[in-house]
């Protein structure tokens, strides 16, 4: 539908993604960051702006943006500037933000994406650190607003895409890839809902051949599901604007989450102005070509190359290790599983019963009921022949409920699948032999009554018969 | 550079300062002045000097990433004109 609406003409999108540091203090100050405090409880005076406060970087915040920069395929630049972003808002009692403006700490780089066509490489312009803003509550009394500092002065690392995005889904897949690079790296936590990670959407169509037409940046996206809910309203608003003869005012614009709509956040005659300059309060940053080696060292193995083993190691495809290695925690669940056991099977079972039940539950894979050592346990006892793939669920089911073992369910309501061919062999020829109509019928080429061979003998089983071995065995006693 | 009335105004706008009538002739001439100062400064020859944002032959200082409470909501509050239920409150301000 989205194609249909937007045919004829191109998306340009590009997207700056704020993404929290995972430190436990602030960029410039020793206040804590942590999530969901009373308010105002994690303020210092640095943080408050109080006269004559100098602010002092946060050495782990400096590593964890150059680390970023290597696992986004990036220059790490050896001199970076801090520079004061001048605006007038109550959430920022300093009065400017400490941003880096000319010289970030990191360069040019590069994510990859899959995308219908394959993949994708999308451009990274720049990464720099800055601070967070306090937040403000507009909602609590009809005359005021009310702040609350707490997040006042939290490092942030502001990653900027190039616009080479050119379509909803290309950018959600790399919003996705960037917070997964994160989240393997431990430079943030990627914690969307609480606002640890969010973008702000630039957003432009154009007539193929024709010139790039205006941006609107959209502000404070936090799902995923939001992000493409509001390019999708944007480029249609935008190009309803353009057929109608009017012109697409470049403007910030804030999503309405319930209504799916944007609409305009400032006016024009109010763009702002932040008077950028270096601050004078911070030396520019230098760093070493030794530490900046020894970092480059800690990165540990990032999605793209644990896709890669997987599709070597276990022959996964690449949709299935795509699905997997998205989620750090999954292809450490993945791995443990899979470990001496069948790479199809265990795919299988993570990807989809595992996952359906999480789902269900709405669990992340972290707090999964089952755990992989009792997935493995689950799998061997299919692998073996026990239990049927069916039987399996059940089983995978009743260890959801219960936290039992799979061996111990299996053994309670005696599940255990009959592989022995004597027994199942005597099942088949006593089915055989009480349907001697049937027989006939089927050698005279009646060829569907084989299903009902088949469901005999399972009936006879209760159902614990391997199937496989009773089609092959009724096969074999009826072409002889 | 020309500090012109318009432009003094945009700034007080920025800055949320307001400039009376009277005083916007002084004031400008005030900045122009120091504007003129500055300008001085574009004599020198930098085409082969590296831009300098800061002129300390220091490395910036860095500390650990220690966490130190030493104020409460009380404390940080106590300079507030207006508060209430530990927020900081201002006049409401419309997006």
């Amino acid at each position: 539908m989205v194609a249909q609406m937007i045919e004829g003409w191109n998306l340009v999108i590009g997207i700056e993604i704020h993404a929290q540091v995972n430190s436990k203090s602030k960029l410039f100050s020793s206040s804590p960051t942590d999530f969901g405090s009373k308010p105002n409880s994690q303020v210092s005076l640095i943080d408050a702006a109080m006269p004559g406060m100098l602010p002092v970087i946060n050495k782990f915040c400096i590593e964890q943006a150059v680390k970023s920069g290597i696992g986004l395929n990036a220059k790490i630049n050896k001199i970076s500037i801090f520079d004061r972003k001048n605006y007038f808002y109550q959430d920022l009692p300093q009065g400017y933000q400490i941003s880096q403006y000319k010289d970030p700490i990191v360069g040019e780089g590069f994510v990859e994406i899959e995308t219908e066509n394959g993949q994708k490489k999308i451009g990274v312009e720049r990464l720099h650190l800055e601070q967070d803003a306090g937040k403000s509550l507009h909602d609590q009394d009809p005359n005021f607003t009310f702040v609350d500092l707490n997040r006042s002065g939290i490092a942030l690392m502001e990653i900027v895409s190039k616009p080479d995005m050119s379509s909803p889904e290309e950018a959600v897949e790399y919003v996705r890839k960037v917070r997964s690079i994160l989240r393997y790296l431990g430079t943030c936590d990627g914690n969307m809902e609480q606002g640890s990670l969010r973008a702000d959407v630039n957003v432009s169509v154009n007539k193929p051949g024709n010139e790039l037409g205006t941006r609107c940046e959209i502000k404070n996206l936090n799902s995923f599901k939001f992000i493409h809910a509001a390019i999708v309203y944007e480029a249609k608003r935008q190009i309803k604007l353009i057929e109608q003869g009017e012109s697409v005012n470049q403007e910030t614009r804030l999503f309405n989450t319930q209504s799916g709509e944007t609409r305009s956040m400032r006016s024009k005659e109010d763009a702002h102005d932040y008077r950028y300059f270096p601050d004078p309060d911070l030396l520019p940053l230098t760093l070493d070509d030794d530490w900046i080696k020894g970092l480059q060292e800690s990165i540990p193995e990032l999605p793209d190359q644990i896709k890669e083993r997987f599709i070597n190691e276990y022959s996964l495809s690449s949709y299935d290790a795509n699905i997997i290695v998205s989620d750090k925690a999954t292809s450490e669940y993945f791995e443990d599983v899979v470990k001496n056991r069948n790479p199809k099977l265990v795919t299988t079972w993570v990807t989809g019963e595992l996952f359906s039940i999480l789902n269900k539950k709405n669990l992340i894979i972290e707090d999964s009921p089952i755990t992989s050592k009792q997935l493995g346990e689950l799998v061997d006892n299919i692998e073996n022949g026990k239990i049927s793939n069916r039987q399996a669920k059940e089983v995978l089911e009743e260890m959801c409920e219960s936290g039992k073992g799979a061996l111990e369910i299996i053994d309670e309501k005696g599940l255990s699948q009959i592989s022995d061919e004597n027994e199942i062999e005597s099942l088949v020829d006593n089915v055989l032999n009480s349907n001697p109509e049937n027989v006939k019928k089927y050698k005279n080429g009646k060829d569907k009554l084989f299903g009902f061979f088949v469901g005999e003998a399972m009936k006879l089983s209760k159902g614990k018969a391997n199937p496989k071995i009773v089609n092959d065995l009724i096969k074999k006693k009826l072409s002889q | 550079m020309e500090f012109d009335k318009k432009s003094l105004l945009k700034l007080g706008k920025l800055a949320r300062i307001s400039i009376s009538d009277d005083k916007l002739n002084n004031l400008s001439k005030d900045l122009n002045s120091i504007l003129e100062f500055v300008d001085q400064l574009k004599e020198i020859k930098t085409d082969q000097v590296d831009p300098t944002s800061n002129s300390l032959n220091q490395k910036l200082e860095v500390r650990d990433d220690k966490v130190d409470t030493k104020n409460g909501a009380e404390d940080i509050l106590e300079n507030a004109p207006e508060k209430e239920m530990d927020f900081f409150v201002v006049p409401k301000v419309i997006e």
